[in-house]
């Protein structure tokens, strides 16, 4: 099932969505690589499943266009787009058998009974749920669903794969197990996976290209190392966590966590925050201690556990926050 | 089973018939014995009727002259007859077809109503007690009233072929009916039931589907038309059964009938609407179609008219207070008040003479002795029925009723007749 | 120790066994009582004899060979009851067929066209406007519009369409179908819509992405998928149909022949066992129907 050509270029091209006077989707530019794994990711309400149920055509676009692999696609209907979705909650036809789920779409095409069926059972290998074949929807696990889901989106052989909030039905633990087989499957398969999701760990753990997006805007798009490293705002430096967000009066900086220090002696200045110790947890491989500066700011700093053993903290302790002028990092337009 | 113990038991009663009698009339005086608050209670009876039967003024009326108070019961004809079969403790006073007796007296869930307990006893209509007009005979074929009108004794189940002083019904109201039409959409003089079947209305008839009514009116047609001529048109053989279903089935296979009507409302709009103009009619659906300002007419025909009478019937439970208060109310209906108010509705009462001194001298001019109406005619509500100088369809009540070629009936053959009605609804 | 002894735990077992008897009990009684009695007692009494006034327990047959009197030596010539039951069951199938169509449409324009909850309750209201009057005065009100000088034949003529006015709009199979379909298509309406508002939106739509048209998600999907609401639209409709005599008779005139205006006639004429056994027979029709029904759809998930 590997194609060597690599195929899913995507393009929006000041892509407009507006439901009468409320946009929500206000002019995105985005350029997705073929073969590449891209989450949309953001709050709820900041356009990101907006985005995706256009590119995939079950969502009008009020103005501007989607290119896929250089052909306009705006007007096509949702099956000739080379597009397919997984969605939510999987939707899988009640009333069929896994079998007639995943070969429905070459039902719909007109395919012989016979060839769609062993195609379909084809496809169920692949994700693994070849002897699942006969059965309900109702009588499999979610992420038995899920599989039968993505087997169905994938016999149409798309470019492009959507996946909107595609974990968020799973427990924790088969989440975690699940990403990694997406990652691989997209890999083998050479083409572009879109996944919706408002879980930067997902995004971070998956994406070759994050979006992160904010009232219907792209708020900032690179790899998940750029946006980690060097996020562009404020709000992204929120999202992605694991930054303080520390305002310097004339600009805003974000510090990463682990790189945020605290000492006990010295006096407060550009690089030192006077903070006090509200909890202290212990997070297994470091100890995390959340702070709250004298204007109520919060702030939060991550030790190592060994540094910690040297140097215990307790809740209510004055201390100071630090950090190298090198990881202190500008933002754009403020703390806010 | 309770039908042979009273076979066997039935020479007894016979015997102790008068007897009976005085144990009855005992057993009421011990009753209005009881303490004055009780016996000062208003009477309720529930009276048990069709709603031709019943109207509030009547019951208004004896509430006042009586301090009887009278609760209307109101079913279907066919309704009445069930219930004094199956359940007979529903009701107190009972206003139902003669025709029904045939079915009701074996039942044994009536009693004999005591004559002598009926003031105008020897006033009730000829008609009725006797089959006369005048002194003479009138069409009997059918179940006519004085054929079932007499018991041999209080709680026996036979009729007595002369009158006896135990009687089945008090006549409360009887009429005579015949075809109703539009003269207006015929043009032209109707004059024998044979019409009713004739092509020229093909698609305008109507008969009324009530088994036991409609075979009635289709055997005049049929005897009309010289086809057949019954021996008895109310007591059919099973072949004569067959053919008069035949005939039935030939005309509505042919499209003769433009429908067929169960209840008064249903005659009243078929014929109103011009969708009939010829069918079996009921002399108050003729008045409430003129009534619309469309001409009807309850046309007198030279067979004769098919007659039906109802009188009041008495549970045999019936007992004390109740039974006493029963036979008041008879007494009363009697009376001439109540009888002028059915003779206004275009019935006939059961005691013409009480019903004369409560009627003005042109009213019982106009329907009773068919002469033109002198004055407007008013209903009993005191609504208009007819404006000076209209004749009522088929003259005086000695023309009409002295025409009567047969009444209603129940036949040996009921089930069969009824299986073959079903058929003919089928065709 | 434990806390329970085994003996303890079967006692509770036990207990709670009998508790879901005793929740049961009331409905049970109920049914025992108002449905399954009655019909016990019918079922007795269509092997009794009867007079014209009292029925007598008794084990004859006499009332079915009388209910299929001829039937069989008449053939190939259909008897009273088997024209009667064809005649029926023509109207049971043309009847099912229109108020399914009509039904099912106006159920999916108000599911899946009509975007507003409110709108789509005012609709659904519009939809039982017919049963704020009693049935009588609905079928009655049909008099005056299509009888011999009713207003679409004065229309029709005057128009020049016609020049007699057309009979068979009233008292025929056309004015009982027109009236049937008026009365019932509202029980289809309900549990086909009731069915259709389960469906999730999702399945259209992945339905769509999978290349389906329009046709085919309505033959796919939304069919399969409102089948049980179907199939107890339907089982409202047959059984209304199949008793029917109240509208055959007002619609057609008394002149056409139905199950039900057969037993009707006959207890008017006191013949409670043929009655009792003519209902055995058409209670037996119609759950054959229907037993022909749940043979294909599984309405249990809906129940």
């Amino acid at each position: 099932m590997v194609q060597k050509a690599s195929r899913g270029k995507v393009e929006f091209v000041q892509t407009v969505k507006a439901y009468g006077a409320s946009v929500a989707v206000a002019g995105i530019d985005l350029r997705i690589p073929a073969a590449t794994y891209c989450c949309l990711l953001g709050p709820s309400g900041c356009g990101k499943t907006t985005s995706l149920r256009m590119l995939a055509g079950h969502e009008a676009v009020t103005s501007g266009d989607i290119l896929l692999d250089n052909a306009n696609i705006t007007l096509m209907p949702p099956a000739k787009r080379g597009t397919a979705m997984m969605f939510q909650s999987y939707a899988l036809f009640p009333h069929l058998t896994v079998v007639e789920n995943v070969a429905f779409a070459l039902r719909m095409k007109g395919v012989p009974k016979v060839e769609r069926l062993i195609k379909a059972q084809e496809m169920l290998k692949i994700v693994d749920l070849g002897t699942y074949a006969e059965r309900r929807p109702s009588q499999l696990s979610g992420g038995q669903q899920q599989r039968v889901a993505l087997a169905r989106a994938l016999i149409m052989r798309p470019s492009v794969l959507l996946l909107d909030e595609p974990l968020s039905a799973l427990d924790p633990f088969l989440r975690l197990r699940v990403r990694g087989e997406l990652k691989r499957l997209q890999k083998s398969l050479g083409i572009t996976f879109v996944h919706v999701t408002h879980s930067q760990d997902e995004a971070l753990a998956l994406s070759d290209l994050v979006v992160l997006m904010n009232s219907g805007k792209i708020e900032q798009k690179g790899t998940a190392e750029d946006l980690f490293t060097r996020p562009r705002t404020a709000f992204v430096a929120r999202f992605i966590g694991a930054h303080n967000v520390i305002d310097l009066g004339d600009r805003a900086i974000a510090v990463r966590i682990d790189r945020t220090m605290l000492r006990r002696d010295g006096s407060a200045d550009a690089t030192r925050r006077e903070v006090t110790v509200r909890t202290v947890e212990y997070a297994g491989t470091s100890f995390s201690i959340q702070l709250v500066d004298d204007r109520g700011s919060e702030l939060a700093a991550l030790i190592s556990e060994q540094s910690f053993r040297a140097t215990p903290l307790t809740e209510g302790e004055r201390v100071l926050a630090s950090w190298a002028p090198a990881d202190a990092h500008v933002l754009e337009g403020g703390a806010r | 089973m309770r039908k042979r113990d009273d076979a066997t038991n039935l020479s007894r009663r016979q015997i102790l018939k008068g007897g009976a009698a005085l144990a009855g009339a005992a057993a009421g005086t011990a009753i209005t014995g009881f303490p004055a608050v009780i016996a000062a209670e208003p009477v309720t009876l529930r009276y048990l009727s069709t709603a031709t039967n019943q109207s509030p003024a009547i019951a208004e009326k004896a509430a006042k002259d009586l301090g009887i108070k009278i609760e209307y019961v109101t079913v279907t004809t066919d309704d009445v007859t069930k219930r004094i079969i199956t359940q007979p403790n529903s009701f107190d006073l009972v206003d139902t077809e003669y025709f029904s007796l045939r079915n009701l007296i074996p039942s044994g869930n009536l009693m004999g109503m005591d004559a002598k307990k009926i003031k105008l006893i020897d006033k009730l209509a000829p008609a009725i007690t006797k089959g006369e007009i005048g002194g003479k005979k009138i069409g009997l074929q059918g179940t006519a009233p004085n054929k079932v009108m007499y018991l041999e004794g209080q709680n026996s189940k036979k009729f007595a072929a002369s009158p006896t002083e135990w009687i089945t019904l008090i006549p409360t109201t009887y009429n005579a009916d015949t075809l109703g039409i539009r003269p207006d959409l015929i043009g032209r003089p109707i004059e024998s039931w044979a019409e009713l079947l004739n092509p020229q209305f093909k698609g305008k008839a109507s008969i009324l589907n009530i088994p036991s009514i409609g075979i009635m009116d289709a055997a005049m047609v049929i005897e009309a038309s010289g086809k057949h001529k019954y021996a008895d048109k109310g007591n059919m053989t099973k072949d004569e059964i067959d053919l008069t279903i035949a005939t039935l089935i030939e005309a509505k296979k042919a499209g003769q009938f433009r429908a067929f009507w169960t209840d008064f409302n249903e005659s009243v709009n078929l014929m109103a609407s011009g969708e009939t103009v010829i069918q079996s009619m009921w002399s108050p659906a003729v008045t409430a179609v003129r009534l619309k300002n469309i001409q009807c007419k309850f046309q007198p025909l030279k067979e004769g008219y098919r007659a039906w009478a109802s009188g009041f019937g008495l549970p045999r439970t019936l007992k004390g207070k109740k039974l006493d208060a029963a036979y008041e109310f008879v007494n009363w209906f009697l009376s001439g008040w109540a009888g002028a108010y059915l003779n206004r509705q275009g019935y006939y009462s059961a005691v013409l003479d009480t019903a004369k001194e409560n009627m003005e001298a042109y009213e019982w001019a106009y329907w009773m002795e068919g002469k033109p109406a002198e004055k407007d005619i008013k209903g009993p509500d005191g609504g208009l029925l007819e404006k000076a100088g209209a004749v009522r369809d088929g003259g005086s009540y000695n023309e009409r009723m002295g025409s009567v070629a047969c009444w209603n009936s129940i036949m040996d053959e009921n089930a069969y007749m009824v299986r073959k009605w079903n058929e003919f609804i089928a065709a | 120790m434990p806390l329970l002894s085994t003996t303890d735990k079967q006692a509770m077992t036990h207990y709670a066994r009998w508790t879901s008897y005793w929740q049961a009990a009331p409905l049970a009684a109920v049914l025992l009582l108002f449905f399954v009695l009655p019909l016990v007692v019918t079922f007795i009494v269509s092997f009794w004899s009867y007079t014209g006034y009292s029925i007598e327990p008794d084990f004859i047959f006499d009332n079915y060979r009388d209910a299929f009197d001829r039937c069989i030596v008449a053939l190939p010539d259909l008897c009273t009851t088997f024209r009667t039951y064809l005649s029926t069951l023509r109207f049971c199938l043309a009847v099912w067929l229109l108020t399914l169509v009509i039904g099912f449409i106006i159920a999916y324009y108000l599911t899946f066209e009509i975007r507003t909850t409110t709108i789509r309750l005012v609709l659904a209201l519009v939809c039982t406007i017919p049963f704020w009057t009693s049935n009588v005065i609905r079928m009655i009100s049909w008099v005056p519009l299509l009888g011999r000088n009713g207003l679409v034949n004065q229309a029709l003529v005057g128009a020049a369409i016609i020049d007699q006015p057309l009979d068979w709009l009233l008292y025929s199979n056309f004015s009982v179908l027109l009236a049937f379909v008026h009365l019932n298509t509202v029980f289809m309406i309900v549990p086909i819509a009731n069915s259709m508002s389960r469906i999730d939106r999702s399945l259209v739509e992945a339905a769509r992405d999978a290349g389906a048209t329009g046709w085919q998600i309505l033959l796919h999907i939304i069919i399969p998928l409102s089948k049980t609401g179907i199939a107890i639209g339907s089982i409202f409709v047959i059984t209304v149909v199949m008793g029917d005599f109240i509208t055959i008779g007002i619609m057609g005139g008394q002149q056409i022949a139905s199950a039900g205006k057969v037993i009707q006639t006959q207890i008017g004429a006191l013949q409670f066992p043929i009655a009792a056994a003519n209902a055995v027979v058409l209670l037996a029709v119609v759950l054959m129907i229907i037993a022909t029904l749940i043979r294909y759809i599984d309405i249990r998930k809906e129940l």
